[in-house]
């Protein structure tokens, strides 16, 4: 998991100003959730999926293993949609099973909505990746404060993923230490060690909060985090391009079937 | 009256659980100073420093910084933090944010300055500690000596008059230890006061120009380092070996080979530079051949006669 925060630090998009990238993503992940029908949540599949390989420079083998991370969910999410079981006497199924009174089977409605479903989700999916994979959550918490963010919110993210990294590598040394003692030797020996690497992980976080606590004190701490950020200029051409997609995605939308937004004019 | 910049008058410190940490410690620091503290693990040290700045309140004593009284109150304390800054051991401990430069600016941000003058600060002590290059970099990225050199930084940039170090030098390997001994030696040649604890009395002896003792949350020496370390009991009751320098130069004068008495040399550079050529009889260049006389009368004979 923590490929996706190194791509975020060494992409080729890593130096555009994260608030533009932000608006992308937000923006054309909001069209893909209205549309109702499967092409425009495609066109954002593939404008993102474009936008990560091409633009940004992930490689293709990693992004289509990330895609294929929430599939699973989304293929039995899917499927409970898709197929649909009718008491009805002849609900008019597309192909199924009619097993006395019950039939099992596919509608074409329960199909469409299963699609529908199944691109909007990737399409969104493709969305957040584009901005995680392309934006550092240090620069996603800096705009989150300059948005107006709670500082409490802020602060909490910002630390907790700061200490992710720590707790991770203590965590790791225990089980180095403790595999080299056997510790993971056989099943009864695996709970054990695990068990007591998490109570001492806790203990260990623990202690490590005081020490943090000092640390942060000792340089007039007060109550709050205050840090420089440094100013970034934003591009007007990257604002024309995102504008230009999004209006092209927006139309698309509309056009191929309303959305929500559509329906409520007609 | 104001030589001192850090005095602690009969501290006495318990924690909550009841270990007696400092007891009834005195030590004053002269302004200007490279102070070294030694003393094995549990000797009160990290305690100590933790008292400079206020973190700590005494249980008895007191501390006095620019000669007045500590005082506990929101106000003093930030203006005594401003002052006297400290680099924790374990710079994971003490860095909280996942990038260099903000966590940097946190300091000088405290201390309510002007973005533009936090800005400044900021790049001055990245550059003086060489990490300017890391700017953009994620904190969880960085190797270990790279993040001690961001907590270093940390304190820098807030500018103060005194910085104390735990432990600078621990985990750290040869080069970059004496790297970071290095950048001490230009923060306090410009002008501020440098306390280090170090369990490494080489480095202790050649950098500090003063030496503390500490045992038991006491001092139990005090001095400029020839004067500590030609103290051998002092040592062994500290548990601490002499340096090897110092060790040289005893062993050199026991044996005869460099005159009893003289000032202490402080560098390898100065030992070497007191030990005499060696000359043959009647020469005056030195001998080409050395053979050591291990008691036995013959062979030895044979050294550097006839050569010249």
């Amino acid at each position: 998991m923590f490929a996706i925060d190194q791509y975020a630090y060494s992409n080729r998009l890593r130096h555009v100003h994260p608030g533009e990238k932000f608006a992308f993503a937000l923006v054309t992940m909001l069209i893909c959730l209205a549309a109702s029908s499967p092409a425009a949540p495609l066109a954002v599949l593939l404008v993102m999926s474009g936008a990560v390989l091409l633009l940004a420079g992930i490689p293709w083998r990693f992004y289509l293993k990330l895609l294929t991370l929430p599939l699973s969910f989304l293929i039995i999410g899917v499927l409970t949609v898709a197929v649909s079981i009718s008491f009805a006497p002849s609900p008019a199924p597309m192909f199924g099973l009619t097993l006395g009174k019950i039939t099992i089977g596919f509608t074409a409605a329960g199909w469409h909505a299963a699609a529908l479903l199944l691109v909007k989700s990737l399409g969104a999916v493709s969305c957040l990746y584009f901005l995680s994979l392309t934006t550092p959550v240090v620069e996603i918490v800096s705009l989150l404060r300059r948005l107006y963010v709670p500082a409490l919110f802020v602060e909490l993210m910002g630390l907790i993923y700061r200490f992710i990294f720590v707790i991770m590598e203590t965590a790791e040394k225990m089980y180095i230490a403790q595999s080299s003692r056997w510790g993971y030797a056989s099943v009864r020996t695996a709970y054990t060690s695990l068990g007591l690497l998490a109570a001492n992980l806790f203990g260990k976080s623990y202690h490590r909060s005081q020490a943090l606590f000092i640390g942060l004190q000792s340089r007039c701490y007060s109550g709050e985090l205050h840090v420089l950020e440094n100013p970034r200029t934003v591009s007007r051409v990257n604002l024309l391009l995102i504008a230009a997609a999004d209006l092209f995605l927006a139309a698309l939308a509309l056009y191929t079937g309303g959305g929500h937004f559509g329906r409520l004019h007609s | 009256m104001g030589d001192f910049i850090l005095e602690a008058d009969r501290l006495e410190f318990s924690y909550p659980d009841g270990t007696r940490a400092l007891r009834g410690l005195s030590v004053r620091i002269p302004r200007g100073a490279r102070v070294a503290v030694l003393g094995s693990n549990g000797a009160g040290k990290t305690t100590l420093f933790l008292h400079f700045n206020g973190i700590l309140r005494p249980t008895g004593g007191r501390v006095r910084f620019d000669g007045r009284d500590v005082r506990y109150d929101h106000r003093s304390l930030m203006q005594l933090r401003r002052q006297v800054g400290i680099v924790f051991q374990d710079p994971d401990s003490q860095l909280f944010s996942a990038s260099v430069f903000q966590e940097i600016s946190f300091g000088p941000m405290n201390l309510g300055l002007p973005r533009e003058e936090v800005r400044r600060r900021v790049e001055a002590a990245m550059r003086s500690t060489e990490i300017t290059e890391l700017k953009d970099k994620p904190t969880h990225l960085l190797s270990y000596g790279q993040k001690k050199r961001v907590s270093i930084a940390d304190i820098l940039a807030m500018e103060p008059s005194v910085v104390i170090c735990d432990e600078p030098t621990a985990w750290l390997d040869p080069r970059h230890a004496e790297q970071v001994m290095e950048l001490f030696t230009r923060i306090n040649a410009a002008g501020t006061t440098v306390i280090l604890s170090t369990h490494d009395v080489d480095t202790a002896y050649s950098w500090a120009d003063r030496v503390l003792v500490m045992m038991h949350g006491e001092v139990i020496g005090e001095g400029v380092p020839e004067e500590i370390f030609r103290d051998g009991e002092l040592l062994a009751r500290a548990d601490l070996a002499r340096p090897r320098l110092v060790q040289t130069w005893l062993a050199l004068q026991e044996k005869g080979w460099l005159p009893a008495g003289g000032a202490m040399p402080r560098t390898w550079g100065e030992l070497f530079a007191l030990i005499p050529h060696r000359q043959s009889p009647g020469a005056e260049k030195p001998a080409q051949v050395y053979t050591l006389e291990r008691g036995k009368p013959s062979g030895g004979a044979a050294c550097g006669v006839g050569l010249g």
